[in-house]
Protein backbone atom coordinates (compact mmCIF):
# COMPACT_ATOMS: atom_id res chain seq x y z
CA UNK A 1 0.00 0.00 0.00
CA UNK A 2 2.85 2.38 0.90
CA UNK A 3 4.56 1.59 -2.41
CA UNK A 4 1.47 2.61 -4.33
CA UNK A 5 1.06 5.87 -2.42
CA UNK A 6 4.72 6.76 -3.00
CA UNK A 7 4.49 6.00 -6.71
CA UNK A 8 1.29 8.01 -6.93
CA UNK A 9 2.92 11.00 -5.20
CA UNK A 10 5.95 10.92 -7.51
CA UNK A 11 3.64 10.49 -10.51
CA UNK A 12 1.45 13.51 -9.77
CA UNK A 13 4.39 15.75 -8.87
CA UNK A 14 6.09 14.77 -12.14
CA UNK A 15 2.86 15.39 -14.05
CA UNK A 16 2.53 18.85 -12.51
CA UNK A 17 6.16 19.62 -13.38
CA UNK A 18 5.70 18.42 -16.96
CA UNK A 19 2.61 20.59 -17.49
CA UNK A 20 4.44 23.60 -16.03
CA UNK A 21 7.43 22.90 -18.28
CA UNK A 22 5.28 22.70 -21.40
CA UNK A 23 3.40 25.81 -20.34
CA UNK A 24 6.67 27.77 -20.11
CA UNK A 25 7.65 26.62 -23.61
CA UNK A 26 4.49 28.19 -25.03
CA UNK A 27 4.57 31.17 -22.68
CA UNK A 28 7.91 32.39 -24.05
CA UNK A 29 6.68 33.40 -27.53
CA UNK A 30 3.49 34.84 -26.05
CA UNK A 31 5.51 37.08 -23.71
CA UNK A 32 7.72 38.09 -26.63
CA UNK A 33 4.68 38.99 -28.73
CA UNK A 34 3.55 41.25 -25.89
CA UNK A 35 7.02 42.88 -25.72
CA UNK A 36 7.35 41.71 -22.12
CA UNK A 37 10.93 41.66 -20.81
CA UNK A 38 10.10 38.41 -18.98
CA UNK A 39 10.39 36.55 -22.27
CA UNK A 40 14.19 36.69 -21.85
CA UNK A 41 13.93 34.59 -18.69
CA UNK A 42 11.48 32.23 -20.32
CA UNK A 43 13.90 31.54 -23.18
CA UNK A 44 16.90 31.50 -20.81
CA UNK A 45 15.42 28.64 -18.78
CA UNK A 46 15.59 26.35 -21.79
CA UNK A 47 18.91 27.66 -23.15
CA UNK A 48 21.08 25.09 -21.30
CA UNK A 49 19.27 22.15 -22.86
CA UNK A 50 18.25 23.28 -26.33
CA UNK A 51 20.02 25.09 -29.16
CA UNK A 52 16.79 27.09 -29.76
CA UNK A 53 17.62 27.61 -33.44
CA UNK A 54 14.51 29.31 -34.92
CA UNK A 55 14.92 27.39 -38.20
CA UNK A 56 14.43 24.16 -36.23
CA UNK A 57 11.54 25.41 -34.10
CA UNK A 58 7.79 25.74 -34.41
CA UNK A 59 6.38 29.25 -34.22
CA UNK A 60 3.57 30.75 -32.17
CA UNK A 61 2.40 34.37 -32.11
CA UNK A 62 5.07 35.07 -34.74
CA UNK A 63 7.96 33.95 -32.52
CA UNK A 64 9.79 30.65 -32.06
CA UNK A 65 8.85 28.38 -29.17
CA UNK A 66 11.39 28.16 -26.36
CA UNK A 67 12.65 24.79 -27.64
CA UNK A 68 13.25 23.19 -31.02
CA UNK A 69 10.87 20.76 -32.71
CA UNK A 70 12.68 17.66 -31.50
CA UNK A 71 12.79 18.79 -27.87
CA UNK A 72 9.11 19.73 -28.08
CA UNK A 73 8.39 16.22 -29.32
CA UNK A 74 10.33 14.73 -26.39
CA UNK A 75 8.34 16.76 -23.85
CA UNK A 76 5.00 16.02 -25.45
CA UNK A 77 6.05 12.37 -25.66
CA UNK A 78 6.89 12.49 -21.96
CA UNK A 79 3.39 13.82 -21.27
CA UNK A 80 1.90 11.07 -23.42
CA UNK A 81 4.08 8.54 -21.60
CA UNK A 82 2.67 9.78 -18.31
CA UNK A 83 -0.81 8.88 -19.51
CA UNK A 84 0.44 5.50 -20.74
CA UNK A 85 2.15 4.87 -17.40
CA UNK A 86 -1.00 5.42 -15.37
CA UNK A 87 -2.94 3.17 -17.71
CA UNK A 88 -0.42 0.31 -17.90
CA UNK A 89 1.24 0.34 -14.50
CA UNK A 90 -1.53 1.63 -12.24
CA UNK A 91 1.10 2.85 -9.72
CA UNK A 92 1.97 -0.64 -8.49
CA UNK A 93 4.79 -1.90 -10.71
CA UNK A 94 8.31 -0.73 -9.93
CA UNK A 95 10.39 -2.49 -12.57
CA UNK A 96 12.30 -0.80 -15.37
CA UNK A 97 11.45 -1.39 -19.05
CA UNK A 98 13.41 -3.93 -21.05
CA UNK A 99 16.56 -2.92 -22.90
CA UNK A 100 15.04 -3.74 -26.28
CA UNK A 101 12.16 -1.35 -25.59
CA UNK A 102 14.69 1.41 -24.94
CA UNK A 103 16.62 0.57 -28.10
CA UNK A 104 13.44 0.49 -30.21
CA UNK A 105 12.25 3.85 -28.93
CA UNK A 106 15.68 5.52 -29.11
CA UNK A 107 16.88 4.31 -32.52
CA UNK A 108 14.76 6.67 -34.69
CA UNK A 109 15.91 9.66 -32.63
CA UNK A 110 19.58 8.71 -32.76
CA UNK A 111 19.50 7.85 -36.48
CA UNK A 112 17.71 11.03 -37.43
CA UNK A 113 19.89 13.14 -35.16
CA UNK A 114 23.10 11.67 -36.56
CA UNK A 115 21.88 12.06 -40.12
CA UNK A 116 21.15 15.74 -39.61
CA UNK A 117 24.33 16.38 -37.62
CA UNK A 118 26.56 14.93 -40.34
CA UNK A 119 24.49 16.62 -43.09
CA UNK A 120 23.43 13.32 -44.63
CA UNK A 121 19.86 14.57 -44.78
CA UNK A 122 17.69 17.35 -43.38
CA UNK A 123 14.41 16.24 -41.88
CA UNK A 124 11.34 18.48 -41.62
CA UNK A 125 10.00 19.65 -38.26
CA UNK A 126 7.30 17.03 -37.98
CA UNK A 127 9.72 14.12 -38.29
CA UNK A 128 12.00 15.63 -35.64
CA UNK A 129 8.93 16.09 -33.46
CA UNK A 130 7.85 12.49 -34.07
CA UNK A 131 11.26 10.92 -33.27
CA UNK A 132 11.40 13.00 -30.10
CA UNK A 133 7.83 12.01 -29.21
CA UNK A 134 8.60 8.30 -29.57
CA UNK A 135 11.56 8.55 -27.24
CA UNK A 136 9.69 10.74 -24.78
CA UNK A 137 6.96 8.11 -24.47
CA UNK A 138 9.19 5.63 -22.59
CA UNK A 139 10.99 8.11 -20.34
CA UNK A 140 8.32 8.29 -17.59
CA UNK A 141 8.66 4.52 -17.14
CA UNK A 142 12.25 5.13 -16.09
CA UNK A 143 11.91 8.41 -14.25
CA UNK A 144 8.89 7.58 -12.10
CA UNK A 145 10.14 4.07 -11.37
CA UNK A 146 13.58 5.22 -10.31
CA UNK A 147 12.50 8.22 -8.24
CA UNK A 148 9.75 6.17 -6.55
CA UNK A 149 12.30 3.46 -5.79
CA UNK A 150 14.51 6.07 -4.10
CA UNK A 151 11.70 7.16 -1.75
CA UNK A 152 10.51 3.60 -1.10
CA UNK A 153 14.06 2.53 -0.15
CA UNK A 154 14.42 5.58 2.08
CA UNK A 155 11.17 4.71 3.89
CA UNK A 156 12.34 1.12 4.29
CA UNK A 157 15.70 2.21 5.78
CA UNK A 158 13.94 4.58 8.19
CA UNK A 159 11.61 1.77 9.31
CA UNK A 160 14.56 -0.60 9.81
CA UNK A 161 16.49 2.01 11.80
CA UNK A 162 13.56 2.72 14.11
CA UNK A 163 13.04 -1.04 14.51
CA UNK A 164 16.71 -1.47 15.53
CA UNK A 165 16.47 1.40 18.01
CA UNK A 166 13.33 -0.02 19.65
CA UNK B 1 29.75 5.41 4.57
CA UNK B 2 32.73 7.46 3.29
CA UNK B 3 33.70 4.58 1.02
CA UNK B 4 30.16 4.54 -0.40
CA UNK B 5 30.35 8.27 -1.07
CA UNK B 6 33.68 7.88 -2.89
CA UNK B 7 32.26 5.05 -4.97
CA UNK B 8 29.43 7.30 -6.17
CA UNK B 9 31.35 10.59 -6.44
CA UNK B 10 34.19 9.44 -8.69
CA UNK B 11 31.97 8.09 -11.52
CA UNK B 12 29.70 11.14 -11.15
CA UNK B 13 32.70 13.48 -11.46
CA UNK B 14 33.94 11.71 -14.58
CA UNK B 15 30.51 11.44 -16.24
CA UNK B 16 29.56 14.97 -15.23
CA UNK B 17 32.83 16.49 -16.46
CA UNK B 18 32.53 14.83 -19.87
CA UNK B 19 28.86 15.79 -20.19
CA UNK B 20 29.57 19.36 -19.08
CA UNK B 21 32.43 19.79 -21.53
CA UNK B 22 30.42 18.42 -24.47
CA UNK B 23 27.45 20.61 -23.52
CA UNK B 24 29.67 23.67 -23.47
CA UNK B 25 31.62 23.25 -26.71
CA UNK B 26 30.07 25.17 -29.61
CA UNK B 27 28.48 23.16 -32.45
CA UNK B 28 28.83 19.87 -30.50
CA UNK B 29 26.57 21.28 -27.77
CA UNK B 30 23.59 21.12 -30.15
CA UNK B 31 22.93 17.62 -28.79
CA UNK B 32 22.07 19.48 -25.57
CA UNK B 33 20.23 17.38 -23.01
CA UNK B 34 21.36 14.09 -24.56
CA UNK B 35 24.93 14.74 -23.37
CA UNK B 36 23.73 14.98 -19.77
CA UNK B 37 21.75 11.76 -20.06
CA UNK B 38 24.74 10.13 -21.76
CA UNK B 39 27.08 11.33 -19.03
CA UNK B 40 24.83 9.86 -16.35
CA UNK B 41 24.67 6.57 -18.25
CA UNK B 42 28.47 6.57 -18.36
CA UNK B 43 28.64 7.30 -14.62
CA UNK B 44 26.32 4.37 -13.95
CA UNK B 45 28.47 2.13 -16.10
CA UNK B 46 31.60 3.15 -14.18
CA UNK B 47 29.80 2.58 -10.88
CA UNK B 48 28.69 -0.89 -12.00
CA UNK B 49 32.33 -1.73 -12.70
CA UNK B 50 33.59 -0.59 -9.29
CA UNK B 51 31.06 -2.41 -7.13
CA UNK B 52 30.01 -6.04 -7.08
CA UNK B 53 26.72 -5.30 -5.30
CA UNK B 54 23.61 -5.26 -7.48
CA UNK B 55 22.52 -1.70 -8.19
CA UNK B 56 18.95 -0.46 -7.94
CA UNK B 57 17.19 2.24 -9.92
CA UNK B 58 17.41 4.36 -6.78
CA UNK B 59 21.23 4.19 -7.01
CA UNK B 60 20.96 5.26 -10.64
CA UNK B 61 18.85 8.25 -9.69
CA UNK B 62 21.33 9.35 -7.00
CA UNK B 63 24.42 9.07 -9.15
CA UNK B 64 22.54 10.74 -12.00
CA UNK B 65 21.70 13.74 -9.84
CA UNK B 66 25.35 14.14 -8.83
CA UNK B 67 26.42 13.79 -12.46
CA UNK B 68 23.96 16.49 -13.48
CA UNK B 69 25.22 18.91 -10.83
CA UNK B 70 28.84 18.39 -11.86
CA UNK B 71 27.89 18.85 -15.52
CA UNK B 72 26.08 22.11 -14.70
CA UNK B 73 29.14 23.53 -12.91
CA UNK B 74 31.54 22.46 -15.67
CA UNK B 75 29.29 23.82 -18.42
CA UNK B 76 28.85 27.16 -16.68
CA UNK B 77 32.63 27.56 -16.24
CA UNK B 78 33.15 26.63 -19.89
CA UNK B 79 30.46 29.09 -21.03
CA UNK B 80 32.20 31.93 -19.20
CA UNK B 81 35.58 31.01 -20.73
CA UNK B 82 34.28 30.43 -24.26
CA UNK B 83 31.90 33.41 -24.56
CA UNK B 84 34.33 35.48 -26.70
CA UNK B 85 34.83 32.49 -29.02
CA UNK B 86 31.08 31.84 -29.18
CA UNK B 87 30.48 35.47 -30.09
CA UNK B 88 32.92 35.22 -32.99
CA UNK B 89 31.48 31.94 -34.25
CA UNK B 90 27.91 33.23 -34.20
CA UNK B 91 28.90 36.51 -35.85
CA UNK B 92 30.44 34.57 -38.73
CA UNK B 93 27.30 32.43 -38.96
CA UNK B 94 25.25 35.62 -39.00
CA UNK B 95 27.26 36.95 -41.94
CA UNK B 96 26.70 33.73 -43.86
CA UNK B 97 23.00 33.61 -43.09
CA UNK B 98 22.57 37.29 -43.98
CA UNK B 99 22.64 36.19 -47.62
CA UNK B 100 19.47 34.24 -46.94
CA UNK B 101 17.89 36.76 -44.56
CA UNK B 102 14.70 37.11 -46.55
CA UNK B 103 14.15 33.37 -46.43
CA UNK B 104 14.78 32.99 -42.70
CA UNK B 105 11.83 32.91 -40.33
CA UNK B 106 11.14 35.95 -38.13
CA UNK B 107 13.00 36.18 -34.83
CA UNK B 108 16.14 34.71 -36.35
CA UNK B 109 18.28 37.80 -35.89
CA UNK B 110 17.40 37.98 -32.17
CA UNK B 111 19.37 34.81 -31.63
CA UNK B 112 22.57 36.70 -32.28
CA UNK B 113 21.85 39.84 -30.32
CA UNK B 114 24.64 41.23 -28.16
CA UNK B 115 22.77 40.49 -24.94
CA UNK B 116 23.08 36.78 -25.69
CA UNK B 117 26.82 37.02 -25.07
CA UNK B 118 26.93 39.14 -21.93
CA UNK B 119 28.59 37.48 -18.93
CA UNK B 120 27.28 39.35 -15.92
CA UNK B 121 27.48 37.70 -12.50
CA UNK B 122 23.66 37.57 -11.97
CA UNK B 123 23.26 35.96 -15.40
CA UNK B 124 25.95 33.39 -14.65
CA UNK B 125 24.41 32.56 -11.27
CA UNK B 126 20.93 32.31 -12.79
CA UNK B 127 22.20 30.00 -15.52
CA UNK B 128 24.06 27.89 -12.96
CA UNK B 129 20.93 27.56 -10.83
CA UNK B 130 18.71 26.66 -13.78
CA UNK B 131 21.30 24.29 -15.24
CA UNK B 132 21.78 22.65 -11.85
CA UNK B 133 18.08 21.90 -11.46
CA UNK B 134 17.47 20.79 -15.04
CA UNK B 135 20.69 18.79 -15.38
CA UNK B 136 19.96 17.04 -12.06
CA UNK B 137 16.60 15.86 -13.37
CA UNK B 138 18.11 14.81 -16.70
CA UNK B 139 20.98 13.14 -14.87
CA UNK B 140 18.57 11.20 -12.66
CA UNK B 141 16.78 10.01 -15.79
CA UNK B 142 20.07 9.02 -17.41
CA UNK B 143 21.22 7.21 -14.28
CA UNK B 144 18.01 5.20 -14.10
CA UNK B 145 18.32 4.31 -17.80
CA UNK B 146 21.93 3.30 -17.14
CA UNK B 147 20.85 0.94 -14.36
CA UNK B 148 18.47 -0.82 -16.74
CA UNK B 149 21.34 -1.22 -19.22
CA UNK B 150 24.13 -2.24 -16.84
CA UNK B 151 22.45 -3.81 -13.84
CA UNK B 152 23.95 -7.05 -12.65
CA UNK B 153 21.77 -10.10 -12.28
CA UNK B 154 21.61 -11.44 -8.70
CA UNK B 155 23.96 -14.42 -8.20
CA UNK B 156 22.39 -17.78 -9.02
CA UNK B 157 22.62 -20.52 -6.34
CA UNK B 158 25.12 -23.27 -7.30
CA UNK B 159 23.58 -26.34 -8.99
CA UNK B 160 22.95 -29.23 -6.65
CA UNK B 161 22.69 -27.01 -3.55
CA UNK B 162 19.85 -28.04 -1.21
CA UNK B 163 16.72 -25.89 -1.42
CA UNK B 164 16.48 -23.97 1.85
CA UNK B 165 13.00 -22.54 2.45
CA UNK B 166 13.05 -18.73 2.39
CA UNK B 167 12.22 -16.97 5.64
CA UNK B 168 9.60 -14.50 4.39
CA UNK B 169 8.98 -12.87 7.78
CA UNK B 170 6.76 -9.78 7.67
CA UNK B 171 6.57 -8.21 4.24
CA UNK B 172 5.49 -4.63 3.64
CA UNK B 173 4.09 -3.68 0.26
Amino acid sequence: MKTKSRVRLVYFLTLAGTLLWLGLIFLAPYLKSRDSGLNIFAYLIFAPICHQIPARSFFLFGHPLAVCGRCLGIYFGFLGGMGLYAFRRRFSVTTLPRIRTFILATSPLVLDGMGNFFHLWSTPHWIRFLTGFLWGLILPFYFITGVSDFFINRDREKAERSKNIS
Amino acid sequence: MNEQKTLVLTPALIGGAIAGVLSGIPIVSCMCCLWIIGGAILATYLLSKTTSAPLTSSDGAIIGVFTGIVAAVVKTILDVILTPLNREIYQRLMERFAEYMQEMPPGFEDMFSESSFETTVPKILFELLISGIIFSALGALGGIIGISLFKKKPPQPPQGAPNVPENTGNRQS
